[in-house]
Order: structure tokens, then C-alpha cells, then sequence
């Protein structure tokens, strides 16, 4: 066991230039890589704290719009319910309207044709009415409505005299009309009867179909009406009511 | 049979013998800094560390760890100083097993050549740190009667340190020799991995008692502020 000064410093130098060459080559660039990729990842844990902060804060305005959107939509939704109801409700009224309008048409209508009905009806019952009581005087009495219409009026000149000299006037022709001509005989009674009061004036006799069943004395300004016309209309009253009290359907749409 | 490769001229050069610790020294110098140089060399932030490199730093960072254990701070000079010294000795000691190759650290000659070191090293990172009169001043703590035994202390440090480890080394390795003469094939072996463990802890001894015969002279005083960190 000796010691070899000579090899004892070269060590010590070796060991030196060792410590160099170690530093330059080993530690150095270990510990410098070890700083710089602590420092990268402190920096992209920074960065990350950041884009996390960025992204929070993004969410909160996200979340934000969402609400105001929630909110708008909220709005939306309750003024186009409002609109909704406004315009159900002006629907209801148009047809509520239209259906009025409808109903009074409808009602019209239907008191058009009432009344169509009723006065076919009353022109029908009053001829059948005429018609019994025509042939009911012919095949019991042996005479006409007209000339037994005629004969009555010319009883019930006399009672009337100086009212129809007073609307006769001056009159110097006079005209009696029926719907169907008259029998000679009846015709002989009303003019003999009507020259008790008007002797100076001629009669003359004519038919009209239009006219209702009776006499029409037309002298001058005046118009004596002895027709069933009133008959018939007291008829078409008492079938007014009738109806009114209570139609029957059937029988109101013919 | 020679005890000491210093005995041992592997070549001559400028009529000066090369013997085979020197040598034997330049081949592990050689292959420590070849291999970090190879390592080290792309070594980038962008690139992701290959095994190689996660290796180095695994070594480094341990030796770190350990100096800052000690010194109760972190210092790179003494991370350069300390793991030198680990890295040297742990890799001599390792090499043993290779056929024909004679550790440096066998070699009393070695031994005390970082021994010295160490002794130089500690004054200089006292003085470094504490400056020229808080250094000397240590030697007279706790009083100026201590100031003989201090220095006694002081130099059986690095004797201590030497001895021990050429001691260690060269005694497993003359052991692995007798044994090679006597039983060439499976005491050889046992020795061979005994003296890689015993290699392993030697060089983790020397390099931690050099940390902390730094670490005690660079240590601040007690009133004062701990040093964030040393040159």
C-alpha cells in the first residue's frame, strides 16, 4: 500500500476536468431541460388557468343569453298567446256575427215563405171556402153568390142613399164590376134598386177576374167594396195565428 | 500480484509511464461524458424525454434530492461537486465486473486524490459562502481551545474518507482475485456481486459524508438567515 504523488494529482486534476466535463455535458443541459419544462408546464398550467377562467366566464355569458333568450322567448310566447286569443276572440265575433246574420236570414226567410204559405193558404181556403159556399147555395138555395150578393146589396142601397149621392156628385156614369158576370135577374134587382137613388145615371156591368168574389159600385170619387175580401182576411188572420201558435214543420217547409 | 494498479504502466507517453489507474480513470471520464454527451444532445423542451434521458434525470435528480436533503438547501455547486464524485466512484466500482478491468478506486493513490478534494473543497465552499473570516471563525467554535482538535478533525476527515474507500474497493477486488485462483467459477461470482453492492453503497458513502463536510462548513450560523442559494 503506497501512495503515487504523481498519480495522486493527476487524479485530482482528472476528477477537476471530470466535474468540468459533467457539468458542460450532463448537469447542465439535465437540470436546464428539467427548469425549462417545469417552466413550460407552470406556463400551460397558467395558460390553462386561463383558459379556464376565459371559459367560465364565456359560460356566464352563455348562460346569460340563454336566460335573456328564456326570457324573450317567455315574452314571445305570451304576446303571440295574447294575439292568439285576440284573434280567436274577433273569429268568435265575425262568427258569432255571421252566424246572426245567418239566423236572421234564416229567420227572414222563413217568415218570407210563412207568408207565402199563408197567403196561398188563405187564397186557398178562401176558395175553397167560395167554392163550398157557391156550390153549397146553388144545390141547397138554387142561386149564385154573386146574385144573391147582389140582390142583398141592392136591399141595403136605400139605408146608404144620401151617402152615396153625397160621394157620387156629379157622376153621369157608374160601372159595377164582379168576377164572374152576373145573373140577368140580379143584375135587373141592383139596377132597378140603384135608380131609386140615382135615376139620371146609367149602370153598366163588367167582370173582373182579379177582383175578389162580391161587387165593386165605383160613381164618380167613390168606391162601395161589398166583397168577401174582409171574409178571407179575417180568414188569413185566424190562419196567422194558427201558425203562430204552432206550424206544423212538414206542413210550414211545403 | 500487485495491490494498487498504480503499479501497473499500461503505456508510456512523453517518457512519463501512464500507469493503469490513470488510465482505467480516463476510460470511465471517457464513458461518463460520451454518454451524456450522446444523451444530452437533442435534448430540447419540445422533445418528449426518451428513457435514456428520463434516466439522467431520474440519477440527477436523485443526487439532487439527496444533496438538498443534506444541506438543508438547494446548491448546484455542490451538485456538480458531489455528484461528480458519485458518478466517479459508483461507475469505477460498477466496472468492476467487466474482465480486465481494474477500478480507479482500488488505487490508494485515487482515493486520496478525492479525499484531498474533499479537503480542499470544503474550505472553499466555507469561505465561498461564509467568506474568509466567518470560515476560519468556525474553527474556534465553541471556543479557541477547540481550535487544535478542528484541524485534527479536519484532516481525518479526508483521511477517514480515503482509507475507507480503498479499503473497500481493493480488498473486494483482491478477494475476487484470490478467489478467481483458488475457485474460478462460482466464488468469483458471489464476490464479483458482493463488490458491486458494497461498490454502490462505498460511492454513496464518500459522496454523502463529502455533502455534509461541505454542507456543516457552509451551514449558516444559527442567528442567522438561512441563504437561499449557495454560489
Amino acid at each position: 500500500m503506497s501512495i503515487d504523488w504523481i498519480t495522486v494529482a493527476a487524479q485530482i486534476a482528472n476528477f477537476l476536468v471530470l466535474v468540468w466535463l459533467l457539468r458542460r455535458f450532463l448537469y447542465r443541459p439535465i437540470l436546464d431541460g428539467i427548469d425549462a419544462r417545469e417552466a413550460e408546464i407552470t406556463n400551460r398550467m397558467h395558460e390553462a388557468v386561463l383558459a379556464k377562467e376565459k371559459a367560465q366566464a364565456a359560460e356566464r355569458v352563455h348562460l346569460d343569453q340563454i336566460r335573456a333568450l328564456n326570457a324573450e322567448q317567455s315574452d314571445v310566447a305570451e304576446a303571440v298567446r295574447q294575439e292568439a286569443e285576440t284573434q280567436r276572440d274577433a273569429l268568435l265575433a265575425e262568427a258569432h256575427k255571421r252566424l246572426e246574420e245567418e239566423r236572421m236570414a234564416s229567420q227572414a226567410h222563413l217568415d218570407e215563405e210563412r207568408k207565402k204559405y199563408a197567403a196561398k193558404l188563405q187564397r186557398a181556403g178562401g176558395g175553397a171556402l167560395l167554392s163550398l159556399t157557391r156550390k153549397a147555395l146553388t144545390d141547397l138555395a138554387d142561386t149564385s153568390l154573386e146574385g144573391r150578393i147582389a140582390q142583398h146589396l141592392a136591399k141595403r142601397i136605400e139605408p146608404m142613399a144620401e151617402e152615396l149621392s153625397a160621394a157620387a156628385g156629379k157622376s153621369t156614369a157608374a160601372v159595377i164590376t164582379s168576377r164572374d158576370a152576373l145573373p140577368e135577374s140580379a143584375q135587373n134587382d141592383l139596377i132597378s134598386s140603384l135608380q131609386t137613388v140615382f135615376p139620371d145615371i146609367p149602370f153598366r156591368f163588367e167582370t173582373d177576374a182579379d177582383q175578389p168574389p162580391g161587387l165593386v159600385l165605383r160613381i164618380g170619387g167613390a168606391q162601395l167594396d161589398w166583397t168577401v175580401d174582409g171574409y178571407i182576411d179575417s180568414l188569413g188572420d185566424l190562419m196567422d195565428a194558427q201558425l203562430a201558435a204552432g206550424v206544423d214543420p212538414k206542413l210550414a217547409s211545403t | 500480484m500487485n495491490l494498487s494498479p498504480d503499479q501497473t504502466i499500461m503505456f508510456e507517453a512523453w517518457d512519463y509511464g501512464v500507469n493503469a489507474t490513470i488510465f482505467y480513470t480516463w476510460i470511465v471520464m471517457a464513458l461518463l461524458t460520451v454518454a451524456s454527451l450522446l444523451i444530452t444532445r437533442n435534448l430540447r423542451p419540445d422533445v418528449p424525454p426518451n428513457r435514456w434521458r428520463t434516466m439522467l434525470e431520474v440519477i440527477v435528480q436523485g443526487i439532487q434530492s439527496q444533496i438538498e436533503e443534506v444541506a438543508q438547501g438547494p446548491s448546484r455547486y455542490l451538485l456538480y461537486y458531489a455528484g461528480t464524485l458519485f458518478l466517479f466512484v459508483a461507475t469505477s466500482n460498477l466496472l468492476l465486473v467487466v474482465p480486465g478491468f481494474e477500478p480507479p478506486t482500488a488505487s490508494l493513490s485515487t482515493t486520496t486524490a478525492l479525499a484531498l478534494s474533499v479537503l480542499i473543497a470544503v474550505p472553499l465552499f466555507g469561505i465561498t459562502t461564509r467568506g474568509l473570516g466567518g470560515y476560519l471563525k468556525t474553527y474556534l467554535e465553541p471556543s479557541f481551545i477547540m481550535l487544535p482538535f478542528n484541524i485534527i478533525s479536519e484532516f481525518s476527515r479526508g483521511i477517514s474518507l480515503a482509507i475507507r474507500l480503498y479499503g473497500n474497493i481493493m480488498s473486494g477486488a483482491v478477494i475476487a482475485a484470490i478467489l478467481l485462483s483458488v475457485a474460478p467459477f462460482f466464488f468469483p461470482v458471489v464476490m464479483d456481486l458482493l463488490g458491486l453492492l458494497t461498490g454502490m453503497i462505498q460511492a454513496y458513502i464518500f459522496a454523502i459524508l463529502a455533502t455534509v463536510y461541505i454542507s456543516s462548513a457552509t451551514a449558516p450560523p444559527p442567528s442567522s438567515q438561512p441563504e437561499k442559494e449557495n454560489p
